[in-house]
């Protein structure tokens, strides 16, 4: 009785397991997302600095930190965050770019396979010529349409 | 019911495999609904093993003891509360509770990861499981805790089942031992997933500061459990092995020591590359280290190369660990050699004297206690080595070398968190350390005239001074800051800037409990002990106590014999109570063993043994310590466990943070649906 459970057990959570894998999945969820985007990796980092500064502020508020110390700090923390800035927008400029080519290789892809037929068989031998002729590949016959 | 479990040990073994393959695939593939099989094969990993523990749980509360696991570990006289932590009394039951508690951290982090680090949890889950497929078959093949008892007979092999088990270990019968092994091996197994994380970010090359923001809780938890684990070891040896300390340098105690030490220098040196994304390779290194410490520990204490009072645990597994260490060091490091490019700093160390550098210092130091505690425990492995003697240091070599390496960490408890990040001037110095420095240097010949005239206590005395005033100073001036800036009284003001960045208000309350802990350790400079036979009517006199002996009782119950003394007790001239310290004898087992009487106070301890009988007057022989501010040891833990808690507590922004990606996703989801 407990053997036969035990293996029930098992066999349920076999079944469990390997279900992702039989199913079928929608195109979005076929490919792991990315983590960390460099956009949002420099948006993080700028953050930190930003962090960073607060505490500064707070530290040398609290009596904590000399003036001219503060002051130089500052200066470094803020200068960071400018190039970090800076890094910000071209990398956003680049993937606007980026994105302009895919569109433009998606628009082009799709009008290619809009203009093309489907089969190019031949209507004698049967044969699948692998692109579009005027002769038939296997048999030399004339091809429809050409 | 052994069937059962070793049903579902095979099938736990099957799904670890299989996910630490499938994992893999996953990552390589970038694909989903592989990823989704290895969660899942994640959850039937912790479903198969948990009711292998329900198995064997089920023949140790049933006195099956045609289980060997059970005759051996347990019998029917032993108290409910100890049946069950008889499961991670002996090799084969521990192994399997180690393996559980890993399949219950993996578990845990495939559902809090369920929508982040998509690209992470494939390798973290391949490598988290290969780990657990590594446990899985030493507790099949090698450990197995569901063999049946068989004897020999005319017939051949026939199933054997004895009237009564061996019993619980004497020693582990005490109410600390009941949590310590589980906190320990929640320290020792729980450096897993941090691992697995830094692994799963080298072989991706995602090696910003992602996996370190991931990391750092999953840290902070095993590092709090390990913590705890040791002081409640510490415990249970003050009051059950009789000796009168609490720490013994033992290679046991030392190899939980050394993954804590690793990964307290992680967690400090992990702010760096987080604030300043400095430190990369360094981070990677001493997370390898810590997991590596950590597995090296569970080998220190079931290989039995090294003798220690944690002699039950002693077997032959050792060389399948060191054959996995090997494995283990060889693959992190290969992979952490070819990812080196990916590690570049992004910024250099702009000052000696900045909180970089302190935090670097403190490394140093921490690594330096590694590397002595390291050595002198394996130094009798290295000595019979190379001399083909086996020479032991004992505790004089670890104080010796330990006592300056503390107090130098001591005083950097206190002092780092006074330097400000990238450089700090005299001025600034200035402004930070007069008082806390004016608070020691008072406390230091407070001390004096009180008569402390030891080095080594009175620095570390006055260096608690110190430190306390240093920490305490951050609380105060925080919260006053906040006063003239936002009109808050005291109390609002303190609680609100705690709960802003309850990370760096924890770990100062973490600090605080180390000053306590640097408080109790130098008591020990200070103990003092008697011994005196006695029976009814005798006294024995011990530093201002006062012990008159009342009457001696001899009893039995199921599971033991005993002897009680019962001694009244006062302190310069004030009764304070009766002590009765006990000695049994366990019947199932044949082992005798003492249970300590203390009187404790924060100032001392009275710490009274009955250590036997005087063979030539039959009187009681009576061991009594006075052992100065162990108290602070054990408060000490407690204010780093909840200073831990506090810090784990996700601060202010970062719950605003999680709120705002909370609705994000919502939005994502509806988007989809509709």
């Amino acid at each position: 009785m407990l053997l036969a459970t035990a293996i029930l057990l098992t066999v349920g959570l076999m079944i469990y397991v390997a279900a992702p894998l039989l199913a079928p999945e929608g195109p979005e969820e076929s490919v792991l997302p990315i983590d960390v985007t460099l956009q949002s990796d420099l948006k993080r980092r700028r953050m930190v600095i930003y962090d960073n500064l607060q505490d500064l502020e707070f530290e040398f508020k609290a009596g904590k930190i000399a003036p001219e110390d503060y002051e130089s700090l500052r200066r470094n923390y803020l200068a960071e965050a400018a190039q970090l800035m800076l890094a910000s927008q071209d990398q956003e400029k680049m993937s606007e770019h980026e994105a302009l080519i895919e569109r433009e290789v998606a628009a082009q892809r799709a009008a290619l396979r809009k203009a093309a037929p489907q089969s190019y068989a031949c209507p004698k031998c049967g044969y699948e010529n692998p692109l579009p002729v005027k002769f038939c590949g296997e048999c030399g016959a004339k091809m429809p349409g050409q | 019911m052994n069937q059962f479990g070793t049903i579902a040990l095979i099938a736990g073994l099957a799904f670890a495999v299989y996910g630490a393959v499938v994992g893999a695939v996953a990552g390589k593939l970038r694909s989903s609904r592989m990823l989704k099989s290895a969660e899942r094969a994640v959850v039937a990993f912790f479903a198969s093993i948990t009711l292998a523990i329900i198995a064997v749980e089920y023949n140790l509360l049933t006195n099956d003891f045609h289980s060997a696991y059970v005759a051996e570990h347990s019998n029917r006289a032993l108290r409910l509360l100890y049946k069950i932590p008889a499961l991670w009394s002996g090799q084969e039951g521990s192994l399997l509770f180690w393996t559980w508690l890993l399949s219950i951290y993996v578990l845990l982090a495939v559902l809090l990861n369920r929508r982040k680090n998509r690209q992470l949890m494939p390798y973290v889950i391949s490598i988290a499981l290969a780990v657990g497929t590594f446990f899985a078959s030493i507790t099949f093949f090698l450990a197995n805790p569901f063999n049946r008892l068989a004897e020999t007979s005319p017939n051949g092999l026939q199933p054997f089942t004895p009237a009564d088990g061996n019993g619980l270990n004497p020693a582990l019968q005490y109410h600390s031992m009941v949590i310590h092994p589980p906190m320990l091996y929640l320290g020792y197994v729980g450096f897993v997933i941090p691992f697995a994380f830094a692994m799963s970010a080298l072989i991706t090359r995602q090696l910003g500061d992602n996996w370190i923001r991931v990391t750092r809780r999953w840290t902070m938890v095993p590092w709090m459990f390990l913590g705890t684990g040791i002081l409640l070891g510490a415990n249970w040896a003050y009051f059950v092995l009789g000796w009168g300390g609490y720490w013994g340098w033992d290679p046991v105690e030392n190899a939980s020591l050394l993954p804590w030490l690793a990964a307290t220098a992680f967690l400090h040196s992990v702010m760096i590359q987080e604030k300043r994304g400095m430190l990369k390779v360094w981070n990677m290194v001493l997370i390898i280290l810590t997991f590596f410490l950590s597995i090296f520990g569970t080998f220190l204490t079931r290989s039995g190369i090294i003798s220690s009072v944690h002699a039950f645990a002693q077997s032959n597994i050792g060389s399948y660990f060191s054959v996995f260490l090997g494995v283990i060091a060889a693959f992190s490091l290969t992979l952490l050699f070819l990812r080196l490019d990916y590690l570049k700093s992004e910024n250099r160390l702009d000052s000696v004297i900045s909180r970089e550098s302190g935090f670097l210092f403190n490394n140093w130091i921490l690594l330096a206690a590694v590397f002595a505690v390291l050595w002198g425990t394996i130094f009798p492995i290295l000595s019979k080595a190379v001399e083909g003697v086996t020479v032991t240091v004992g505790p004089p070599f670890f104080d010796r070398v330990m006592v300056p390496i503390g107090l130098l960490l001591l005083l950097l408890t206190g002092a780092g968190p006074l330097l400000a990040w990238r450089k700090t001037s005299f001025q600034s110095l200035k402004r930070n350390f007069t008082l806390p420095l004016i608070v020691a240097a008072v406390a230091g010949i407070l001390l004096y005239v009180g008569g402390v005239r030891k080095l080594d206590p009175w620095m570390s005395l006055s260096l608690c001074a110190f430190v306390a005033a240093c920490v305490l100073g951050e609380f105060y001036k925080g919260a006053r800051t906040r006063m003239k800036t936002a009109g808050e009284h005291f109390i609002q003001a303190l609680y609100n800037l705690t709960m802003k960045n309850t990370r760096r208000y924890g770990g100062y309350v973490i600090h605080l409990g180390i000053v306590m802990l640097f408080v109790g350790f130098s008591g020990l400079a200070f103990k003092s002990e008697t011994q005196g036979l006695m029976r009814p009517g005798d006294i024995l006199q011990a530093d201002g106590y006062l012990l008159r002996c009342e009457n001696i009782t001899r009893g039995q119950t199921a599971n033991y014999k005993y002897t009680t003394v019962s001694l009244s007790v006062t302190h310069h001239g004030r009764a304070i109570g009766v002590l009765k310290p006990q000695k049994r004898f366990y019947l199932a087992s044949q082992q005798p063993i003492t249970h300590v009487a203390v009187h404790p106070s924060l100032a001392q301890d009275l710490y009274v043994v009955l250590a036997g009988r005087d063979p030539g007057t039959g009187k009681a022989v009576i061991q009594v310590f006075i052992n100065p501010l162990v108290e602070w040891v054990w408060i000490g833990g407690i204010v780093m466990f909840l200073g831990t808690l506090l810090a784990l507590v996700p601060s202010r922004a970062e719950r605003e943070i999680a709120e705002i990606r909370r609705k994000k996703d919502l939005v994502v989801e509806a988007e989809r649906a509709g």
